[in-house]
């Protein structure tokens, strides 16, 4: 126990007389939060909107107020006309455009289905999907309107109309904004780089100096070792994971509905996992730019199995087994299932027990690893 | 009944120790003893297998071939048992530049299990003994070398081994560094400390009870330096080495 105190006492000076390094853990958290939490948004806002209207009839210009309603479609600048639409959407000018063709408003008179198109950018797929499936709704709800105006009960456009109308509400993140569910996300990198990286580095920086090799001649055992590598860097994953959290809910206004207990919990289990890589990085390298690089390539597959962009649904058999033993992909539901839905355990008690079995896994191979390379 | 009594005077013990990297040999059979108390000089170009071989002897390295023992234990099997007996200081000095004076001494102190007591009156002597009092809380990288090669025997014996052994303890100082260094060994050897020294620097082999000189993995010859001056008719260790060197 004692070797281990003074090991962590150690540490500690050594992390806190290096003064960039001292300012770099502080300010990791507020400044990748406020970062990430900027650039990371994937709500649908200001798509440039291009309205050919050919009809030139109240009831197209009502149409067109209605897609100017939100703040969701904003007027483009460019001019378009069917000719030149098409170049208009390759050139970035327009993302999407609404052409209200002659004979609008006359096939509503005459109770016909009136045409219109909507052309969308679909290179960038997802602003595309998403656009036109408000132009959808806008036009579903100018339908709506009209069957109500309309004394007769007729279809007015070819779009499919019934009595039944779908609204989507959105539980737990109201607004649907993608802050909210990616700030979790941030607080969960941010624990990870502070984590495995210096933890890695920590210890590589022993062989290079070759004070690692002084220390083997010591009573010291690997494992007093790793104990001594690893905790302050578990103690600074914690403090690391506080601020993260205080600054999320502070000033991001992030909703924090669940236990504080779980949440220290889940990040314990993850930290094991997270140290694990470091010391195991340490184990396979030489120097410290070997290691950085492990790590990074860790963490890589760690975000991109994760869930933290695209839902682990949509990728392939093979690919969602991958995801089974990334310690992301389990606390992240932690993350975001505390702060936005106000799980209790027993809701995701399953996370906590892979986050245990995976940090076992993981701490074993790498004492093996680190075994093996001071012996 | 006089074989274990003679061997209670042997700190350190070679039989065929041998290492191989690949298809080369870094040292290749050597066979030694050294005495309690002895200063003994393990000579040899660079490069002649002299780090490979007290790697071997302190347990960081396994041999290919062959044993080593100190102080009659086995390092193969008691490898744990051995790091408490031995203090052993690498060419590398290895010390934490960005820990001060103190800080190293305690760090080191700490792990060989001293208490918080023990370190404090252990790095106090440590630091007058090593004329390194007034550094006390000088950042080890503001050290000038010869100081940090005083620090770095400093931190490798808090445990005050029976057996210490360094490896090119005073390569890259000037001439005052070194002698300074060599009375600090001189001092631990009159205590009863054995110890077992690599070095290139042949005057330093004049000041040692024996040696032994490594050429190309093999040792060549191992005897009192007078003895050798005298085997090899030439009045300095310098010109013994060239002789057994050239042959």
């Amino acid at each position: 126990m004692q070797i281990i105190r003074y090991l962590v006492i150690k540490e500690f000076r050594q992390i806190f007389r290096d003064h960039m390094m001292a300012r770099i853990i502080i300010l990791i958290p507020f400044v990748q939060l406020l970062i990430l939490g900027y650039a990371v948004n994937t709500d649908l806002k200001n798509v440039k909107t291009a309205i050919v209207d050919q009809d030139h009839t109240p009831q197209s210009r009502q149409l067109i107020k209605s897609m100017y309603a939100s703040d969701l479609f904003l007027p483009a600048k460019s001019d378009v006309t069917p000719d030149n639409l098409e170049d208009r959407l390759g050139s970035d000018q327009v993302d999407l455009i609404l052409w209200i063709p002659r004979g609008y408003a006359e096939a509503q008179s005459r109770h016909q289905s009136a045409q219109v198109g909507v052309f969308l950018d679909g290179r960038n797929s997802s602003i595309a999907g998403r656009a036109g499936g408000y132009t959808l709704g806008i036009l579903r709800q100018e339908n709506q309107r009209l069957l109500e105006n309309s004394t007769l009960n007729a279809s007015a456009f070819s779009l499919p109309i019934g009595r039944i109308t779908a609204t989507t509400r959105f539980f737990y993140n109201p607004d649907l904004t993608s802050r909210d569910y990616m700030i979790p996300g941030i607080v969960a990198l941010i624990v990870t780089i502070i984590t495995a990286f210096l933890t890695g580095m920590a210890v590589v920086k022993e062989k290079e100096v070759g004070t690692l090799e002084q220390l083997m001649v010591t009573p010291i055992t690997p494992l007093q070792l790793i104990a001594g590598k690893t905790i302050p860097f578990l103690i600074l994953g914690m403090i690391e994971l506080t601020f993260a959290t205080l600054f999320a809910v502070l000033y991001f206004k992030l909703p924090f509905t669940g236990s504080i207990l779980l949440l220290f919990l889940g990040a314990l289990l993850y930290i094991m996992v997270t140290l694990s890589v470091g010391v195991f990085a340490s184990a396979v390298s030489r120097t410290q730019q070997q290691a950085m690089f492990t790590v990074w390539f860790f963490l890589v597959y760690g975000i991109l199995t994760s869930g933290f962009f695209y839902p682990l649904e949509n990728m392939p058999a093979f690919v969602q087994y991958l995801t089974y033993i990334n310690p992301l992909r389990y606390f992240l539901p932690i993350l975001r299932g505390l702060f936005l839905k106000g799980v209790g355990f027993f809701d995701i008690w399953d996370e906590y027990a892979a986050l245990l079995t995976l940090g076992i896994l993981f701490f074993s191979a790498a004492v093996i690893r680190f075994k093996k390379t001071v012996e | 009944m006089s074989k274990p009594e003679s061997n209670n005077h042997i700190a350190v013990k070679a039989e065929k120790l041998t290492r191989r990297f690949g298809d080369f040999t870094a040292v290749n059979s050597i066979d030694l003893q050294v005495q309690k108390g002895e200063i003994f000089g393990f000579l040899g170009a660079n490069g002649a297998g002299k780090t490979t071989a007290i790697r071997m002897l302190c347990g960081l390295l396994r041999p290919s071939e062959g044993e080593a023992w100190i102080e009659g234990l086995p390092v193969s099997k008691s490898a744990e048992k051995i790091k408490r007996r031995i203090g052993y200081m690498s060419q590398k000095f290895s010390l934490y530049n960005d820990l001060k004076v103190w800080e190293n001494l305690e760090f080191y102190g700490g792990i060989y299990g001293l208490s918080k007591s023990e370190i404090e009156s252990a790095s106090d002597i440590m630091l007058a003994r090593l004329q390194l009092a007034e550094y006390r809380n000088t950042m080890t990288v503001e050290l000038p070398l010869g100081f940090k090669q005083r620090l770095a025997l400093g931190c490798a014996i808090p445990h005050n081994p029976g057996i210490i052994l360094l490896d090119e303890p005073t390569s890259g100082v000037d001439p005052i560094a070194r002698r300074k260094f060599w009375d600090l060994i001189y001092e631990l050897a009159e205590s009863g400390t054995t110890i077992f020294v690599t070095t290139h620097y042949m005057d330093e082999a004049e000041y040692c009870s024996r040696v032994s000189i490594m050429v190309h993995g093999k040792i060549v010859a191992l005897d009192t330096p007078r003895e050798l001056k005298k085997q090899q008719k030439v009045t300095t260790m310098q010109d013994v080495f060239l002789k057994l060197v050239e042959s």
